[in-house]
C-alpha cells in the first residue's frame, strides 16, 4: 500500500544500528511514456533527480530505432525494479506487456533496416550482419 | 552467456570533434569508477552471491553496464574522428595519441590503464552491496565533474542518461541489501557470513 509520495519510502521505525537503509520505492507507479523515460534516464519521476536540475529532452528521440531504445529501456527498468519487487503484479503485466510491443516493433525494425539481433538476420534475403551500420559509428559514416 | 545487441542503449550523435574532452571522459571507459570496473565488479560478485534477488541484479545491472561502456567507448570514438595532427597537439591529446592513435583503450584520465584493483569483490552480500553502493556514487559524481568540464550539448545529453542510471542503480542496490538483511538474523546481522557459513 502507498503511504509516502512517489519520491519517498517508508523505514522500520525502530532499525537495527550498525545498518544501512533504503527506502524501498512503492510502485512502479507513477511512471514516465517510454520516450520521456529514456531522455531523463530513468522510468520513474521519484528516480529523476537531476544535476543543477538540467534535462534531456525527448525531441530527438522519434527515429524507429529510438522507438525501439524507448521500449526497451522501459523492459530494463521494469526489470531492475522486479528483481527487488519480485512480487509487484502490476509491474509484472507492465514488463510483458512492454516485451511483447519491443519484440514487434524489433520484428518490424529489423525486416526494413537490417538486423539487430544477431537472430534477426533470418528476415533478410542475405547476409546483412556485418554491413549495416555498427553503433558506435557516426550516422553520417553510413 | 551473452548476445550481442546491435544497437546502442541511448542514441548518441556528437557533432564536432573534441579530443580534449574525449581525454577527459574517457575515465568513465577505462578509470577507477568507469564502466568496465562497474561491469567488472557487479559480474564478477555474482557468483558467490547467495540470493537469487541478489544474483539476478547483478546480472542485470552488470549486463546494463556493459552497454554503458560501449555508449562511452562511442563517445570517445565520435571526439576523436577525423583528427588533424596540430588539433591533436593542441589539445593536449598527444600523450594519449603516441601510445593508441585513435583507438580506445580503457584508461583513467590520468593515463593509468584499467586495473582490477580499483573494484572489490569481498565474497560477503552486506560488503559486496555496500560496495556497490559507493560505486554507483563514485560514478555518478564523476559524470557531475564530466558535466561541469564539457559545454557540448551532444556528449552532455549523453552523460545525463548515465548519471542518472547510476542513481537508479543505488536505489536497487540499497533496496537488495534491505531484502538481505531481512533474511538475516537482526539481533546481529553480523553474526556469520552468509555466502561462507552456510
Amino acid at each position: 500500500m502507498k503511504q509516502c509520495d512517489n519520491k519517498s519510502g517508508m523505514l522500520p521505525e525502530c532499525a537495527p544500528l550498525a545498518m544501512s537503509y533504503t527506502p524501498p520505492q512503492q510502485s512502479s507507479e507513477p511512471a514516465y511514456e517510454s520516450k520521456v523515460a529514456l531522455s531523463r534516464g530513468t522510468l520513474f519521476p521519484g528516480l529523476d533527480l537531476p544535476f543543477m536540475n538540467v534535462v534531456n529532452k525527448p525531441d530527438g528521440l522519434s527515429t524507429p530505432l529510438c522507438e525501439l531504445m524507448a521500449l526497451d529501456f522501459v523492459v530494463q527498468e521494469l526489470k531492475l525494479y522486479l528483481d527487488t519487487h519480485p512480487d509487484d503484479e502490476e509491474a509484472f503485466e507492465a514488463l510483458k506487456t512492454c516485451i511483447r510491443m519491443s519484440m514487434e516493433g524489433q520484428r518490424r525494425y529489423a525486416e526494413q533496416y537490417g538486423p539487430i539481433s544477431f537472430d534477426d538476420v533470418r528476415f533478410g534475403d542475405t547476409y546483412t550482419w556485418v554491413d549495416a551500420p555498427w553503433p558506435w559509428q557516426h550516422r553520417k559514416e553510413g | 552467456m551473452f548476445v550481442y545487441e546491435k544497437k546502442l542503449q541511448y542514441p548518441i550523435r556528437i557533432k564536432n570533434p573534441n579530443p580534449a574532452l574525449a581525454k577527459v571522459i574517457i575515465s568513465q571507459f577505462g578509470g577507477p569508477d568507469g564502466e568496465l570496473a562497474a561491469s567488472m565488479r557487479y559480474l564478477s560478485q555474482r557468483f558467490a552471491m547467495p540470493y537469487a534477488d541478489v544474483r539476478g541484479l547483478l546480472t542485470d545491472i552488470g549486463t546494463e553496464e556493459l552497454s554503458h561502456l560501449e555508449m562511452v567507448g562511442t563517445i570517445i570514438y565520435q571526439l576523436t574522428r577525423n583528427m588533424k595532427t596540430d588539433q591533436i597537439k593542441k589539445a593536449g591529446f598527444d600523450t594519449y595519441f603516441v601510445d593508441h592513435t585513435a583507438g580506445v583503450y580503457p584508461q583513467f584520465a590520468s593515463g593509468t590503464p584499467w586495473t582490477a584493483a580499483t573494484i572489490a569483490v569481498k565474497g560477503d552480500p552486506i560488503t559486496d552491496l555496500t560496495e556497490d553502493m559507493g560505486a554507483e556514487q563514485k560514478a555518478r559524481t564523476t559524470y557531475d565533474n564530466i558535466l561541469r568540464l564539457s559545454d557540448d550539448p551532444d556528449v552532455n545529453d549523453v552523460i545525463r542518461f548515465l548519471r542518472e542510471r547510476e542513481i537508479v542503480h543505488y536505489q536497487r542496490f540499497g533496496e537488495a541489501l534491505g531484502n538481505v538483511t531481512d533474511q538475516l538474523n537482526r539481533k546481529n546481522f553480523y553474526v556469520t557470513n552468509p555466502a561462507f557459513d552456510r
